[in-house]
């Protein structure tokens, strides 16, 4: 698994992120084409910049290069642009687990005008969640968020690992975050939201490996890619003062590996 | 069919944006120095490199979905060309590979390239 940093982040800014997919095209030559497209040949690719790292963060970072070595080795890497959750604006999709009594109804109006919020109804005597569970590291800071709506002030309880924390949705929507983090031992945590008896609106729930939220961003596959590789076997650094270094890291997942 | 995704403010490009139209014209030259064209398609065919920056991680996110979703230069759209509002029909991705660039929080930069198919 790739090292946070101590800082409670993932990475530094500017970050580059590419994505790069495979299509054989037929040109004619009038001008059209046919094409092909290659799902498995789709590849994303990270630079990473890190300045300032203190001599621990370097060594963990050099540490698990060496452990890796270089690009042999494959790793669970988590998008750091990206929302770890898969399906964020789909929450009848088998990622996510839902209580036996909570309804879920697609198609409502979201905090941004569009159509991608969900209408959660729990017709049960207790709370009810929906949620999913991400094959992460479960000691590593996280940031869950969503975006809320209840026609009365209503609890609702963010879930992270096994800590929660209650927050109020009203009439507008409102987006509530919790920050925090799970058993260290564990390769896995849950993140989702609990709702007592009663109705709410859902929209954009959002999981980031840093200590505060982002701004939303949508999600289908989501941001845990499970055997991504170092793109170089090169690891340098540069000392710029006392603990104090910089380095640029380059990561690199493919579907077809 | 998809439409390329605008931004927040509904808008599809920022400045400075570029558009070209490009013809398929064949010429055939004759040892006496004459010669001879003739069109080799219907129509021109039009590209538009958006280039945007200065968006926040939702309208990033946007952007990089379109692209999966179309699988690169794979799938085609409907692109409304920004300078007169035209509705192009049959567009795709030139590229199979799109650069996405965090600044800083709130202030992303990508750019794609959009070129109109025939047929």
């Amino acid at each position: 698994m790739y090292p946070q940093l101590t800082k409670e982040a993932y990475s530094q800014f500017p970050l580059r992120k590419q994505r790069r997919t495979r299509t054989v095209t037929n040109m004619a030559a009038d001008g059209s084409s046919i094409k092909l497209a290659d799902p498995n040949g789709a590849i994303t690719e990270w630079q990473l910049q890190y300045e300032g790292l203190s001599d621990t963060e370097l060594s963990n970072l050099q540490q698990f290069f060496a452990a890796a070595e270089g690009s042999l080795n494959g790793f669970t890497f988590l998008d750091p642009a990206g929302n770890l959750l898969a399906w964020s604006e789909d929450l009848t999709n088998a990622v996510w687990e839902a209580g036996p009594f909570l309804a879920s109804a697609g198609g409502a109006t979201d905090p941004f005008g569009g159509s991608g919020a969900f209408h959660l109804t729990n017709s049960g005597e207790g709370a009810q969640s929906v949620s999913q569970t991400l094959n992460v590291p479960a000691g590593y800071i996280y940031s869950l968020s969503v975006y809320v709506q209840a026609a009365q002030p209503t609890t609702v309880t963010l879930l992270l690992g096994s800590n929660r924390a209650p927050a109020t949705a009203g009439p507008n929507w409102t987006r509530i975050g919790f920050t925090g983090s799970g058993d260290p031992t564990a390769a896995s945590i849950v993140f989702g939201v609990e709702l007592p008896p009663g109705a709410i609106g859902v929209f954009g729930p959002q999981v980031e490996a840093q200590a505060a939220p982002s701004a939303y961003q949508k999600s289908t596959t989501g941001g845990v890619y499970g055997d991504a590789r170092f793109g170089d076997d090169t690891f340098s650094f540069a000392t710029t003062d006392v603990n104090r270094h910089s380095v640029t890291v380059n990561v690199v997942y493919a579907n077809h590996l | 069919m998809a439409t390329f995704p605008p931004l927040k403010t509904g808008a599809v490009a920022q400045y400075p944006a570029t558009k070209s139209l490009r013809f398929q014209n064949q010429i055939v030259r004759f040892v006496d120095g004459n010669e001879q064209r003739y069109r080799d398609s219907a129509g021109p065919l039009h590209q538009w490199v958006i280039r945007l920056d200065q968006l926040d991680e939702t309208e990033l996110a946007s952007l990089e979905g379109f692209f999966l979703s179309n699988q690169g230069s794979f799938a085609s759209f409907i692109f409304i060309d920004p300078w007169d509002g035209t509705s192009y029909p049959n567009c795709s991705v030139a590229s199979d590979q799109l650069q996405l660039t965090s600044v800083e929080e709130l202030h992303n930069t990508a750019s794609v390239t959009v070129t109109e198919n025939r047929g």
